[in-house]
């Protein structure tokens, strides 16, 4: 039992973050918001470079075969930086159901180098993410799995600007071996984590904003009303990042429980962004409402990972039907049950 | 990160599990904070001690094993798991005794844990004073030097188990005309020592846990100041992290307090709201995070890590869990929330358990000023007036 980050994790961890702010960073997604497509080329090449199409790509087929922690960790972070590209529904949810599948070496060769990105779809969403541009649909809407193709269409507007929308398709395509429910809990715990890092990145923007905005001739953030809202949303934050690990454990060792742990997280994770999205606009009082300063990217990320990939009511009947139901066992020695 | 259990932890589970299978008292205890019911939990701090479970953490050398904290958590959980009392050592365990291992001497050591671990004196804590509660600093309690002795004259108040344990430890300010932090030394002493005496404070549920203690020109040798003259500020603070942090408030405890709280909806059925359900869920949710969260820090600690200034965070989400899952138990209880006692006679427990858990966001520090600690040191925020 060791309930810490690996020194390889956080290197990993230390070196995407760099790597993210060196390619991101406000201005970056500022310039974004002004693009049709929304997406850069240029980006989407230096994450292949970075290496992380193939963090849960088999080494065999070009990947690094690492393991749902590390893509959390990878999450978390592309959360902080407010990440513009489609990365982690195909690289991150796709591409372990397909290697546990088996028979799909090329597809993960090419999720790898960057030629093939996988969109999904599942009956939880009520609109797919980023199916323009992708060369492949992971679906989940006949119960099992199918792998295909299908355009987009019927683009609906997210509140998210670098967040594209299409309706629902038809995939002509193969089956492939794998549970619906599998995917819901590999994505539902991804945007738990981008929702987690976009709630890192508000402290963050709110603390620094706190510091320096001055009003009755003093730092806003020295006076004791601006100082507790941020200490809440700080306890909320950081006592939902071990929900969060433990739920990626969870889902990686097939833990009999772990989409219960999926929805804990989903809903600890999304439920303090949310409310750090709310404090970080209380924190920047008018000027939160612009466009002005860079809050808003984050706060919509956190909206978006709020509602998707199974929404707060889908969350909660699962906690309340395993908890109060009894499929889960409670109380103290059921730690890691 | 490796989230199972190895054999040797597994097996320590089973040991702890037989043991308080064998040895917890069947039946409820009467509270511990009236006198009956504190012989009967001192009574239960002895039997444990004579398993050799008192302090599971502490040296053998001074009554105790010796584990590690993730032990410490499995050693809880089967605690709590098997319906065993509240401990009325908690000051000893959690506050006095990791502060005289990190600043005691030898001699204070050896005289002072190990009838700690067996649960032949019994703490009480005197950190408050009327004028000085969150703000100790604000401490005016005096100890004048006499030779080898000090001579303790002033007031203390809402000191837990001061009705009835044996020595107290606490706060007293021993250079004249000092302020705030300076001049404060950390001193022990008999409570049944001449010149001191204890008025017992009727708290909110009826029973006097807390007491009121007058020093009137009370000696206390040298002998028993917890590190150097006017160094106290600084090892109270130290005390106030063990208090707020990893130790104060085992998961166990509110694992089991969740656990029967969804025993409890389970039990009313469909005459539960769907807002209570919902509370529900969230107890058992937060109950499983703060055990993630200590198995995280433990695991750090272990590791050499230390906890500072996140033990404030700690300190808030337990508060404010224990006290949530209270109100939710009141909530789903409805009329029958009011009653002392159930129809069957049983004592209800869970109002019981919501009075004690107003306490949680008060004691240790407010909630207020674990906000300020958060802000001001974790987050880098800067103080009032400073610039």
């Amino acid at each position: 039992m060791d309930f810490r980050l690996t020194e390889d994790q956080r290197a990993l961890v230390d070196g995407v973050r760099e790597f993210l702010s060196g390619t991101h960073g406000a201005e970056v997604l500022r310039a974004l918001d002004g693009e049709p497509t929304r997406r850069s080329s240029a980006i989407a090449a230096s994450l292949v470079e970075m290496g992380l199409p193939g963090l849960m790509v088999p080494a065999d087929q070009g990947g690094l075969g690492l393991g749902t922690v590390e893509a959390v960790l990878i999450a978390i972070e592309a959360g902080r930086a407010g990440l513009s590209e489609p990365l982690i529904d195909g690289a991150f949810v796709a591409a372990p159901l397909l290697t546990n599948a088996g028979g799909q070496d090329a597809l993960l060769a090419a999720i790898a180098s960057g030629e093939a990105r996988v969109a999904l779809q599942h009956p939880a969403n009520p609109w797919v993410a980023d199916l323009d541009g992708a060369t492949h649909v992971l679906s989940a809407r006949a119960g099992g799995l199918l792998i295909g193709t299908a355009a987009a269409q019927h683009p609906a507007d997210s509140v998210d600007p670098l967040r594209r929308l299409s309706k629902p398709v038809t995939v002509a395509g193969t089956p492939v071996a794998g549970s619906s429910d599998d995917l819901l809990n590999r994505a539902a715990l991804m945007a738990a984590a981008q929702a987690l890092g976009a709630a890192d990145a508000m402290l963050a923007l709110s603390v620094d904003y706190a510091g320096t905005r001055q009003q009755f001739g003093e730092p806003i953030g020295a006076f004791q009303a601006v100082k507790h809202h941020l200490a809440s949303a700080t306890v909320a934050i950081e006592f939902a990042r071990p929900v969060l690990l433990r739920a990626a454990c969870a889902v990686e060792h097939g833990e009999a429980h772990a989409s219960v742990h999926v929805s804990h997280a989903k809903l600890a994770a999304c439920d303090a962004a949310v409310a750090m999205a709310e404090t970080a606009i209380q924190v920047h009082g008018a000027m939160g409402y612009t466009y002005e300063v860079d809050l808003h990217f984050w706060m919509k990320r956190a909206w978006a990972m709020a509602g998707a990939w199974g929404d707060r009511a889908f969350h909660l009947s699962r906690i309340d039907a395993a908890v109060i139901g009894g499929a889960i066992p409670v109380g103290p020695a059921e730690t890691f049950a | 990160m490796d989230l199972a259990y190895t054999p040797e932890q597994q097996a320590f589970r089973a040991e702890v599990r037989e043991w308080m299978a064998a040895n917890v008292p069947v039946g409820a205890l009467v509270t511990l904070e009236r006198e009956d019911g504190y012989r009967q939990h001192v009574a239960w701090e002895r039997r444990l001690a004579s398993g050799n479970w008192g302090m599971v953490t502490w040296p053998e050398a001074y009554g105790g094993r010796g584990l590690d904290l993730i032990q410490w958590l499995i050693f809880e959980e089967e605690y709590w798991r098997a319906g065993a009392p509240n401990r009325a050592n908690q000051n000893g365990i959690f506050l006095l005794g990791p502060t005289i291992m990190e600043f005691g001497t030898d001699e204070q050591k050896a005289r002072f844990l190990t009838p700690m671990a067996k649960g032949e004196v019994i703490w009480a804590q005197a950190w408050s004073e009327p004028g000085a509660g969150s703000d100790m600093a604000a401490i005016a309690s005096r100890a004048v030097r006499d030779g080898d002795h000090y001579v303790l004259t002033g007031q203390k108040t809402w000191s837990s188990r001061a009705a009835y344990a044996d020595w107290g430890f606490g706060l007293f300010r021993t250079e004249e005309g000092s302020k705030r932090h300076k001049g404060l030394s950390f001193l022990l002493f008999d409570l049944n020592a001449p010149g001191i005496t204890r008025r017992p404070i009727r708290q909110l549920h009826g029973d006097t846990g807390f007491a009121e203690l007058f020093f009137d020109e009370v000696r206390v040798p040298v002998a028993n100041r917890i590190s150097g003259e006017g160094e106290g500020w600084n090892v109270a603070m130290a005390t106030a992290g063990f208090e707020r942090g990893l130790m104060l408030r085992s998961p166990a405890r509110f694992q089991a307090t969740a656990a029967r709280l969804v025993e409890l909806c389970r039990a009313q059925g469909s005459r539960v709201s769907p807002g209570a359900r919902e509370a529900v869920s969230a107890a058992w949710k937060g109950a499983q995070a703060y055990a993630y969260n200590t198995y995280m820090v433990a695991s750090r600690i272990i590791a050499g890590g230390h906890i500072g200034a996140e033990a404030s965070l700690n300190k808030i989400f337990w508060s404010e869990l224990d006290r949530a899952m209270h109100r939710t138990a009141m909530q789903i209880l409805g009329a029958a929330a009011e009653l002392r006692h159930f129809a069957d006679g049983e004592v209800n427990a869970w109002l019981e358990g919501y009075i004690f858990s107003l306490s949680g966001p008060i004691y240790a520090g407010s909630n207020e000023i674990q906000r300020n600690i958060i802000a001001e040191r974790l987050l880098g925020l800067p103080r009032q007036g400073a610039g």
